[in-house]
């Protein structure tokens, strides 16, 4: 149990640390508002009009339209994230009216449902949306995405180094991070009845019928090479065909209840679940409703992620878009959103700003990984375009029977 | 034998009796747990809360759905309600060659998956670049709608006795002045029926809208989407609500059928 | 119309053609009057409508289905006949569980909806309407919350499948195939699917055959019973014929929309409960594969389009469109 930190549970929330997340969600109190930089008064000018958003397809002048994963902005008691803290704070700054949904569930999916349209020229409907980096590399690839205007960036200039300098999109010229997180293991511990900690536990017969995978490749194929001891970051289609056979065998055999996009925290709530492929900060949402449930990095490793804004080419409103990533890259908003949601913020600042709000959360292994964990921490290699294919039909075969 | 024949009407009721109750288990566990006190999970009961009732209409996303569906259900179901019983009106009042190829015609799409219909409407819109939207929604509708109508129609108005019109024509009446006071308001009952289908069917479609919705939002691609992120209760007040509203209509109807029926 | 092949169906004509009369004969013939073009413009636009989005989709998919290439490459026109066997042999399985579910929620469907359509039709009295309204009221609510509730309902520690486990009926239920070996749920098994499937659909079994019983002239049935005095017998000699109709009917109408759906499988079942129609899906909307997604679909059109041939053999395109 001492090995790792993440064993024991430390993400798991007490009853005062959830009575003070609901106290600072409700009082208003939190931080940022007033950051209020002139350029964004100044980028709304003429912008009040926001008659023509609420319906139909292409947006008004006044309306940006948001599409994120879900739990990944502060949200209000009942989830509803329009009623937050960032979104209206944001809303009451600049004038846009945000139209904030969290329909991005799997970025295959997603790419799916848009790119006929994308390549079609046609817009989407769709300011901001939010993928993972290397589907953002695809899309800017295939040119489907708007260029950003730095002018209208300032708050830019916080951007994480790490993050800065990226071979796909030299000097974040369409793209800029939005949040980064693990995928590791989430498991209930009065129905496993015992702490897990490996990758290995996914494949326990004694949990056959209980397991859920994520249809997110990179998580689930990426956790079962990394306890058979692959080298995610350089993997070979060879590799991928032994992952997917273990993965294959296992699903016949009826090791996986299902395969899941954020769906599974509904399962694990319900108990139908016992263990299951998650990202890391879901965890949070999922404590609100059963404070028992436990996040951990596997001893042989996680899978770290980046979530990317990007604006679909034909946006309607590029410069509110834009003053919404400029927003959220202000240490204090930034804090304001990780410290609900508890994933990493690519914003440099975010620490100081979080160590204000609540000490506490400076230690918290989710916004913040310890050493041992980021030590194995991997990213999936970056696959060409036969790869990417050949990738996703054995892996999606391997988890349909 | 004769216990058994005594028993046989009793053991027919009963399983009649299961039967609803089968039909009925979800209905009641979507009721009962729009009366859960809970927020963003809907999936154990928590306690008995008023709370969904009063702020169902706060959820934007939810009414904007709402609106949706029930704008594209009202525009299809107009189209496909004129398209469908001018064909239905055809088959059964006339007899000219292409019957057979129209009967063919209607009936595919009612045997033909929803996956197909959908994933071939797909297909055409993505050949033609057009972007999916609200009309797409509608187009997609109209189409299995109208053969719904038809068919429906068809069958109400194939009894009838026709001779009125016959009747009326010989009498001087001209043709458009017969269909408006004779043939009007003897098929007018199974348009009506028609219409009521067809309206059901379009506002509850999930798989044809799945495949031609782009980034629009019908009430059920709504609850599609947000089932995995939590569906909130107030989703189940909604769903109780349009039963309670076509439970309302059903009873009108029937008490309107009902005077109408009696002697003045 | 069935041919009425039954001596029931003699009988029953012989009652009606007394019931009508000679004024009747007129019924079913073409109008006297109105211009040749009439029936053309009448259905003209409706006609137009299903070719141009029905007929020429369908062209569409075919055409897609036969391409080459990829989405990244870009897909090529071409006559790729092996998309087909790709389709099928890449599938095969989720065809075959495909077409068992479907078939055993149809059975179940009859087995449930007959009798509940006989008691109404035969049993109801003056509370036929309400009755009839209440087998259709529960659909009135979505699709996809009913089955929502379903999983509910189903949930491993929900009272369901604690008194199935109480009840050590798990282990029948895994002989006939309905849950896996050593299972102890439910949920994301074959019979949380076909469950689902068997509901969704009922209301389509359930109103044909009612409509079939409603038809049957009630002398005929006491007839019947007098000449056989036996209300089994009556039953099965007069009524069951009579309703087959009604049956068949019902049974296109629930297999289907349950061979191709997507929803039952995707919510109540799991990885071993994969269909054709998650295939179709999972190959448009997530791999981006449309010629794969496109054959896939062609295959599943042409073995319901095949089933319902047979049956309209058996029954009479007439029968089918109502």
């Amino acid at each position: 149990m001492t090995k790792h930190p993440f064993h024991a549970p430390v993400p798991r929330m007490t009853p005062e640390r959830l009575a003070r997340r609901a106290f600072l969600r409700r009082s208003g109190l939190v931080v940022g508002g007033l950051a209020a930089a002139p350029w964004l008064l100044a980028a709304c000018g003429g912008d009040d009009d926001d008659t023509g958003g609420a319906t139909g397809g292409g947006g008004g002048g006044g309306t940006v339209r948001i599409s994120n994963w879900p739990f990944y902005i502060d949200a209000d008691d009942a989830g509803d994230p329009s009623k937050g803290q960032t979104i209206p704070g944001f809303e009451a700054l600049s004038g846009y009216d945000v139209v904030y949904d969290e329909l991005v569930n799997d970025n295959d999916e997603w790419f799916a449902k848009f790119s006929p349209d994308l390549a079609a020229g046609n817009p989407i409907g769709l300011d901001i949306a939010v993928l993972t980096t290397w589907m953002v590399e695809r899309l800017i690839g295939l040119g489907y995405l708007e260029e950003l205007d730095m002018a209208n960036l300032p708050n830019v200039a916080n951007l994480d180094p790490v993050h800065a300098a990226v071979a796909w999109d030299p000097g974040r010229r369409f793209s800029l991070p939005w949040a980064s997180g693990l995928g590791g293991i989430a498991y209930n511990p009065t129905r496993t009845g015992r702490a897990i900690t490996s990758v290995s536990d996914l494949f326990d017969p004694e949990f056959a019928g209980h397991v859920t995978v994520l249809t997110e490749m990179r998580d689930t194929l990426g956790l079962t090479m990394l306890s058979m001891g692959i080298d995610v970051t350089a993997c070979t289609p060879a590799d991928a065909q032994a992952a997917a056979a273990k993965l294959k065998a296992a699903t016949e055999a009826g090791q996986f209840r299902r395969a899941t996009g954020n769906d599974y925290v509904a399962d694990l709530l319900t108990g139908d679940t016992w263990l299951a492929v998650a990202w890391s900060g879901d965890i949070i949402s999922a404590q609100l409703e059963d404070p028992d449930l436990i996040w951990i990095a596997p001893d042989e490793g996680t899978m770290l992620f980046t979530d990317t804004m990007i604006i679909p080419r034909g946006a309607a409103n590029k410069a509110g878009a834009e003053a919404w990533m400029n927003h959220v890259y202000d240490p204090a908003i930034s804090a304001q959103i990780f410290a609900y949601t508890q994933y990493q913020s690519p914003v440099v600042g975010t620490k100081e700003k979080i160590t204000e709000l609540d000490p506490a959360l400076a230690e918290n292994p989710l916004i913040f990984p310890p050493a041992d964990v980021q030590a194995r921490t991997f990213t999936f290699k970056t696959l060409s375009d036969e790869e990417q294919i050949e990738f996703t039909t054995l892996f999606q075969d391997s988890i349909q029977a | 034998m004769t216990v058994l024949r005594r028993l046989a009407p009793r053991l027919l009721d009963a399983w009649a009796g299961v039967a609803l109750l089968y039909l009925f288990t979800p209905i009641f566990v979507i009721v009962a747990f729009s009366f859960n006190d809970t927020g963003r999970f809907n999936l154990i009961w928590q306690g008995f809360s008023l709370d969904a009732w009063k702020q169902w209409t706060d959820s934007e996303p939810l009414t904007d759905a709402l609106t949706l569906s029930i704008k594209v259900a009202a525009v299809s179901t107009l189209a496909a309600t004129v398209l469908g019983s001018l064909i239905a009106l055809a088959l059964v009042r006339h007899r000219f060659t292409g019957s057979g190829v129209t009967n063919l015609l209607l009936v595919l799409p009612l045997t033909t998956p929803e996956v197909v219909l959908g994933s071939s409407l797909l297909s055409l819109f993505i050949d033609l670049g057009v972007s999916r939207g609200f009309w797409t929604i509608v187009v997609a509708h109209t189409l299995f709608c109208v053969s719904y109508v038809a068919v429906t129609v068809k069958a109400r108005i194939r009894g009838f006795d026709w001779t009125l019109e016959d009747a009326a024509m010989d009498l001087g009446a001209a043709p458009l002045r017969t269909f408006r006071l004779v043939t009007f308001p003897l098929i007018l009952p199974g348009i009506v029926a028609a219409a009521l289908l067809s309206f059901a069917l379009s506002i509850d479609d999930f798989i044809i809208t799945f495949f031609n919705s782009g980034n629009e939002q019908t009430f059920p691609l709504y609850i599609y989407a947000q089932q995995r992120r939590g569906l909130g209760p107030e989703v189940n007040v909604v769903a109780t609500l349009v039963l309670v509203v076509s439970f309302g209509l059903s009873i009108a109807s029937v008490v309107v059928q009902r005077l109408r029926a009696r002697p003045a | 119309m069935v041919r009425p092949a039954t001596r029931a169906g003699r009988i029953e004509r012989r009652i009606a053609r007394a019931e009508r009369g000679p004024a009747d004969a007129v019924d079913a013939g073409p109008s006297r009057r109105g211009r040749r073009s009439t029936p053309y413009l009448l259905v003209g636009p409706g006609v137009a409508w299903l070719v141009l989005l029905f007929v020429v989709p369908l062209g569409s998919l075919l055409v897609t289905s036969l391409k080459t290439g990829s989405f990244a490459e870009g897909f090529e026109t071409a006559v790729r006949l092996r998309n087909y066997s790709d389709a099928l042999s890449e599938s095969w399985e989720a065809i075959k569980r495909s077409f068992v579910f479907a078939l055993v929620a149809t059975l179940a469907a009859a087995a449930i909806g007959y009798p509940l359509a006989y008691v109404i039709a035969f049993r109801g009295g003056r509370y036929k309407g309400l009755l009839l309204g209440l087998v259709v009221l529960p659909f009135f609510t979505s699709f996809l919350m009913r089955t929502l509730a379903w999983k509910t309902i189903l949930s491993d520690s929900g009272t369901l499948n604690t008194t199935v486990d109480r009840l050590h009926l798990f282990g029948a239920l895994e002989f006939l195939r309905l849950v896996p070996e050593g299972s102890d749920r439910l949920l994301q098994t074959n019979i949380a699917v076909i469950g689902g499937l068997t509901y969704n659909f009922l209301p389509f079994m359930v109103l044909p055959i009612y409509v079939s019983l409603e038809k049957i002239d009630r002398r005929l049935v006491e007839a019947a019973r007098d000449l056989y005095s036996n209300a089994f017998r009556a039953f099965r000699k007069v009524v069951l014929p009579l309703s087959i109709p009604g049956v068949m009917a019902g049974s296109l109408l629930t297999f289907i929309p349950a061979a191709g759906d997507f929803v039952n499988a995707e919510l109540l079942g799991g990885p071993q409960q994969t269909m054709v129609g998650n295939r179709i899906q999972s190959r448009f909307f997530e791999q981006v594969d449309y010629p794969a997604a496109a054959s896939l679909s062609f295959v599943l059109m042409a073995l319901i389009l095949i089933g319902v041939l047979l049956y309209a053999r058996l029954l009479g395109t007439e029968e089918l469109t109502g």
